[in-house]
């Protein structure tokens, strides 16, 4: 029983990690289409950048704790990549920059959010797979 | 080809000089003239030649796509083009030749069929020396390739579409043809043409339209020609499209060659064959080459920008209402019509906008006062109405030219339109009628004025002087501050605290107060800080007068630049307006301090060598991207002898749209007038407040990135807190439709801002362009200012995030890339092994590109420039309009010892002076007393052995001793006024900067080096290529895999 709720969180946390890149990449279409100011736009993905770091590194670590090691390997690439982008003092974005790296932020965004949705599907799969088996189990 | 004859004059020359002149005149290069799109559509299998081109030779109005412009090209716009100088000649010794086209195409033209072919070329024209042979077989050769129209059109006379017929078979049989017919043109050409005239009204005699004057001897030809007139013949024709190209008929005498050759021979006029085809470029040949050294190059031959900047003329006389090219410069004016062409012109494809550049007195931008109607502008688009909107429906409504929306005119602003579609008010409508207009708009209270300082004042401020400089130059400049009364001024000074001054008007002194809470800043009196200058009048002179005095004990070496600047930042947010900074020292304290680096060699060449040429701190760019925002421009001026992080301070310039001033080692003896006389003009030139920018430009094309001193509001929005006529922007430029459908693409600059008057104005610029459909065209309307400009901008952001020599390198890739492409137009059908051939109108390219690689912020590595100067370039490049950067890149070297020698002075020799040289050390004499000027120095260098005379009367009895300490000043004798005179006059002409004067004396080391020799860009300097060796190596990478 205890595999569906921990399956259950981790959808949840990556339904939350889904929502802020979507933020982001929404405040940088809007910004594209000059539907809001550069100083804001940036204002406000800057404030969604490490909580969706944070929470990502949760993920991957719940992911090691509870012994789906094989997920938390998936993680692995994605946190890494994120490690690297704040060591180098590059994850949050610079507001007198942002026009010609909106591209190159954009794509950096939908790629993170394939793999997120990527990683949602698997996880409804073992949701669901561990909650038939678990029914099984019941009789 | 075959074009090298040893008697030409020397390359430079000017047509009038050269003994054919007269023949010349004809037009011989015009490949670039008012026809330009013609001739190439002869080659393609496109569509009729004047529709594709919507060449708009007519001054008086925007042509439209369907007149057939090219075969009669009004007299008027052609007289222009005879003037124009030929420059290209070059010297056949020398190995540069020049092609001159457009008058050789009577070949394909001339139908009657004619067995002798190229014989003439065979036969070296006795005037032709050396060369002549070689030049001669070649000649034949160059027809095969462009003729790709089918003979077929002949009968239309129409461009003759698609066919693209094996161009070599059609060559030789229309070859014999043409001479025959030739023949009697030869030595009386003249004649005939008059003759001829009468019949087709609409040829000038002047102009050498080949097609027209070909009549005389056939005049079967002519009709084809002319649309209109029956193609009765049935002869093949194959180049009908030749009709265009500006070549002088009966003239053949395109170059001064050809025209000698006609009346040699006195026959058929050889050169038709070759030059029917031939498109004009220019070529050097690097092959074997008599009389040439090993390089197998004649240094002496290689084309140099001696004459500075020259604006390409051709566009202007298209479109006549354009813009003046002060304000707005393409890279190239044919805007390529598809994706695949735009992606084989390797060169930017883009603009430099200098929205306020000086227009000399008479040409000043009208203002029109719209208070009445609005300003007009498109409803969809939000064009402003310009020349090149058209008016239909009896005048009730206008079409916008950018995306033709038909919108309508309203009531106040009607009038009726005549048969020709021209407004009857057309001559009271100036932004009818002119490029560049100005419109009052009134849409909120502008705002005043505001200058606020923020001096440093720690001990190094004090003891070089600068504060004293800074507060007289100040204190000077308060009268003639914009704005009148409504000019604001402010101040505040910092070391390791920061000092606030209350001005309140009921003052007699100002009071100072003291803030030493770094952390936590705060403003004491914000109402008082921020006084109007008229009414304060008296406190602000004490304060300044008082400033070097109150500090003159300071012994404190802190800078709490940060703070100072976050409390400047708080003073100002509520109006906006210019901060002008003078740091003297790293900042240390507080926010913002900066560490010492850029002194560490290890990391040259590595890949985190750019980190030194970017801001350290974000708060810097943080700083920067807030002052935007509410709409405060800044101005760094920067006096350490130590390191600064220029990098990190010139990002506030960088982003607000200011403009950094570097003074290494400031010391007030020497610097004191270059930094009055650049802060005075910072401070009273003409000035635009919280100014946005916006391109318009045609369905299809977009402007995709920006380059220069700005922030980017939106996607194409520039916010400007300032702008005043020394800054520039460049933008590129991209297609977002593969395939363009209309014949011209139009820009509109628009700048929105509030004039130091206090009225609200929008600056519109207009230009027009015509697409093309190839890419011979498309070189040939290229102009190398601007791509030099961009090119730089480009190179320079580079170096933001690369290492310095990939910069160099990725120049150096794209020049290789446009001239392979270019020779791949060409070289094949010539056959032009062993030669480098470009366009005549990037003939200065490679040099340029050269010297971009050596100038300050690309040069070298470590030990080359201060990682401070180099940044300080820079910011500075980045913001220079055209011709200061072309000054920069070439400047100028001129010899004054004969002036100075010389007992008279009249005005013309004052000008004989500015007879430039080229940059090497061999055009230095030692007899000789030279002048560098690039536009922010003047090196004067004196040759070793120069008359002990000249050096007396010029430094006084102290000639002898260390030149770095000698100051010129004017002395009592003859030569010493001369010499005053002669750099005042240098001075005047490029007011922008001051051009210290730095002493020099030969073999002096390392000054000589510093000053000098690395502003001698064609010499081979440390590891970087001479000119010669960089020709070379431009034609070795282009002959790979060519």
């Amino acid at each position: 029983m205890g595999d569906v709720f921990a399956w259950l969180l981790f959808f949840f946390i990556l339904i939350a990690l889904l929502v802020m890149i979507v933020f982001q990449l929404m405040c940088l279409a809007d910004l594209e289409f000059d539907y809001i100011n550069p100083y804001d736009s940036a204002s406000r993905i800057n404030n969604v950048v490490l909580p969706e770091f944070i929470t990502q590194g949760v993920l991957c670590f719940l992911f090691l704790v509870t012994g789906h090691w094989v997920m938390s390997l998936l993680c692995v690439p994605y946190l890494y990549y994120n490690v690297r982008l704040y060591l180098r003092r590059q994850h949050l974005i610079d507001v007198t920059e942002i026009f010609n790296l909106l591209n190159w932020e954009k794509k950096q965004r939908l790629f993170k959010l394939g793999y997120i949705i990527l990683l949602l599907f698997m996880c409804l799969f073992w949701m669901i797979f561990n909650a038939l088996e678990e029914d099984e189990h019941s009789f | 080809m075959g074009t090298e004859n040893p008697n030409r004059p020397n390359y430079p020359l000017r047509p009038a000089a050269s003994p054919f002149a007269a023949q010349q005149s004809t037009t011989p290069f015009l490949p670039s003239g008012p026809v330009p799109g013609s001739e190439a559509s002869a080659f393609r299998p496109a569509p009729p030649a004047s529709s594709q081109f919507p060449t708009p030779p007519f001054p008086t109005g925007p042509l439209v796509g369907s007149e057939p412009p090219a075969f009669r090209p009004p007299p008027s716009s052609r007289s222009n083009d005879l003037v124009r100088p030929p420059p290209s000649y070059g010297s056949p010794t020398s190995g540069f030749q020049r092609f001159p086209t457009p008058p050789l195409t009577s070949t394909g033209q001339v139908p009657p069929p004619r067995t002798s072919l190229a014989g003439q070329a065979v036969v070296p024209p006795p005037t032709r020396p050396s060369p002549g042979p070689v030049s001669l077989l070649s000649q034949p050769q160059p027809p095969s390739v462009p003729m790709g129209t089918p003979p077929q059109s002949i009968k239309t006379g129409q461009s003759n579409p698609n066919v693209p017929l094996p161009a070599d078979q059609h060559f030789s049989t229309s070859r014999p043809n043409t001479q025959p017919s030739s023949p009697p043109m030869g030595p009386s050409y003249a004649t005939p043409r008059g003759t001829f005239q009468p019949a087709f009204p609409g040829y000038t005699n002047t102009q050498p339209n080949s097609v027209a004057q070909a009549p005389p001897t056939h005049p079967a030809s002519f009709p084809l020609q002319h649309g209109g007139y029956a193609p009765p013949s049935t002869t093949p024709f194959l180049a009908q499209q030749r009709g265009y190209v500006p070549g002088p008929p009966t003239s053949t005498p395109s170059g001064l060659y050809s025209g000698n050759q006609v009346q040699q021979h006195g026959m058929a006029p050889p050169i038709a064959t070759s030059q029917t085809l031939a498109e004009d470029f220019s070529s050097l040949s690097l092959g074997s080459v008599p009389g040439s050294f090993d390089a197998g190059l004649d240094a002496a031959a290689l084309p140099r920008p001696l004459d500075g900047d020259v604006e390409p003329k051709s566009f202007a006389e298209m479109y006549p209402m354009n813009c003046s090219s002060r304000f707005l410069r393409l890279t190239t004016s044919g805007v390529p019509n598809s994706q695949s062409l735009a992606s084989r012109w390797h060169l930017p494809l883009g603009a430099v906008v200098c929205p306020l550049a000086e227009a000399p007195a008479g040409e000043e931008v009208p203002v029109i006062n719209f208070a009445t109607t609005g300003i007009i502008r498109c409803r969809r688009c939000r064009t402003y109405v310009n020349p090149y909107v058209t008016f239909t429906d009896n005048g009730r409504k206008w079409r916008c030219n950018i995306c033709s929306l038909l919108n309508d005119v309203p009531s106040e602003y009607f009038a009726h339109v005549d048969a020709t579609g021209r407004r009857v008010d057309l001559d009271q409508r100036p932004e009818l009628t002119k490029g560049s207009v100005e419109f009052l708009y009134m849409a909120r209270p502008p705002m005043p004025p505001l200058y606020f300082f923020l001096i440093d004042v720690s001990i190094t401020a004090v003891q070089s002087g600068m504060l004293e400089v800074m507060a007289q130059t100040i204190k000077s400049c308060l009268d003639s501050l914009p704005g009148s009364t409504r000019t604001q001024i402010g101040f505040i000074t910092y070391d390791s605290t920061i000092h606030f001054y209350n001005m309140k008007s009921s003052l007699t002194q100002p009071q100072m107060m003291v803030v030493s809470d770094l952390d936590d800043i705060f403003v004491p009196l914000p109402d008082d800080l921020l006084v109007n200058l008229s009414e304060s009048r008296s406190v602000v002179e004490a304060f300044l007068d008082s400033l070097p005095s109150m500090f003159q004990e300071n012994t404190n070496v802190e800078s709490a630049f940060g703070p100072a600047l976050k409390a400047a930042f708080m003073v100002m947010s509520q109006l906006g307006g210019k901060l002008l900074i003078f740091q003297n020292t790293l900042p240390s304290l507080g926010v913002g301090r900066l560490r010492l680096r850029g002194d560490d060699i290890r990391v040259y060449g590595t890949d985190k060598e750019h980190m030194l040429r970017v801001p350290e701190d974000p708060f810097y760019k943080q700083m920067a991207a807030d002052f935007t925002k509410y709409q405060i421009a800044v101005n760094v001026y920067a006096f350490s002898d130590k390191y600064t992080d220029i990098a990190s301070l010139g990002t506030l310039a960088k982003y607000t749209g200011g403009q950094v001033y570097y003074y290494p080692s400031f010391q007030s003896s020497i610097h004191k007038d270059k930094l009055r006389h650049e802060l005075a003009r910072d401070l009273t030139r003409e000035t635009a407040w919280e100014a946005v920018m916006r391109i318009r430009c045609g369905k299809g094309v977009r402007f995709t990135s920006y380059h220069g001193n700005f922030m980017l509001r939106s996607t194409d929005l520039l916010a400007l807190p300032a702008v005043d006529c020394d800054k520039a922007y460049a933008a590129q430029l991209s297609l977002e439709e593969t395939l363009l459908t209309t014949q011209t693409v139009y820009f509109q600059v628009a700048l929105l801002y509030t004039s130091s008057s206090g009225e609200r104005r929008i600056r519109v610029h207009t230009a027009a362009a015509p697409v093309v459909a190839d890419l011979g065209e498309m070189y040939r309307l290229a102009d190398t200012g601007a791509i030099i400009s961009l090119f730089s901008r480009l190179a320079i952001e580079k170096t933001l995030s690369s290492k310095l020599e990939d910069a160099r390198n990725a120049v150096q890739l794209r020049i290789v890339k446009a001239l392979r492409e270019y020779r791949n137009l060409y070289a094949v059908q010539h056959r032009l092994s062993g030669r480098m051939i470009y366009p005549e109108s990037l003939k200065f390219l490679p040099l340029y590109g050269l010297a971009l690689c050596k100038s300050t912020p690309l040069r070298g590595g470590y030990a080359d420039a201060q990682p401070d100067e180099r940044c300080a370039a820079g910011y500075t490049m980045m913001a220079l309009p055209v011709k200061s950067l072309l000054k920069l890149l070439y400047p100028d070297l001129v010899r004054v010892d004969d002036y100075l020698v010389k007992i008279s002075s009249q005005a013309e020799e004052l000008d004989n002076i500015r007879k430039r040289l080229p940059l090497t050390a061999q055009s230095l004499d030692t007899r000789g007393l030279y002048i560098l000027d690039d536009g922010f120095r003047f090196v004067i260098w004196f040759g070793r052995s120069i008359s002990p005379d000249i050096t007396r009367n010029l430094l006084g009895e102290e000639f002898i001793t260390d030149y770095s300490k000698v100051s010129l000043s004017q002395r009592d004798n003859e030569m010493s006024r001369k010499l005053m005179k002669l750099l005042d006059r240098f001075r005047e002409s490029d007011p922008s900067y001051f051009q210290l004067c730095h002493l020099v004396r030969q073999g002096e080391q390392p000054r000589e080096g510093f000053f000098l020799l690395t502003n001698l860009v064609e010499d081979q300097i440390g590891g970087a290529n001479g000119y010669a060796d960089w020709m070379m190596l431009l034609f070795r990478q282009i002959q790979q895999n060519a």
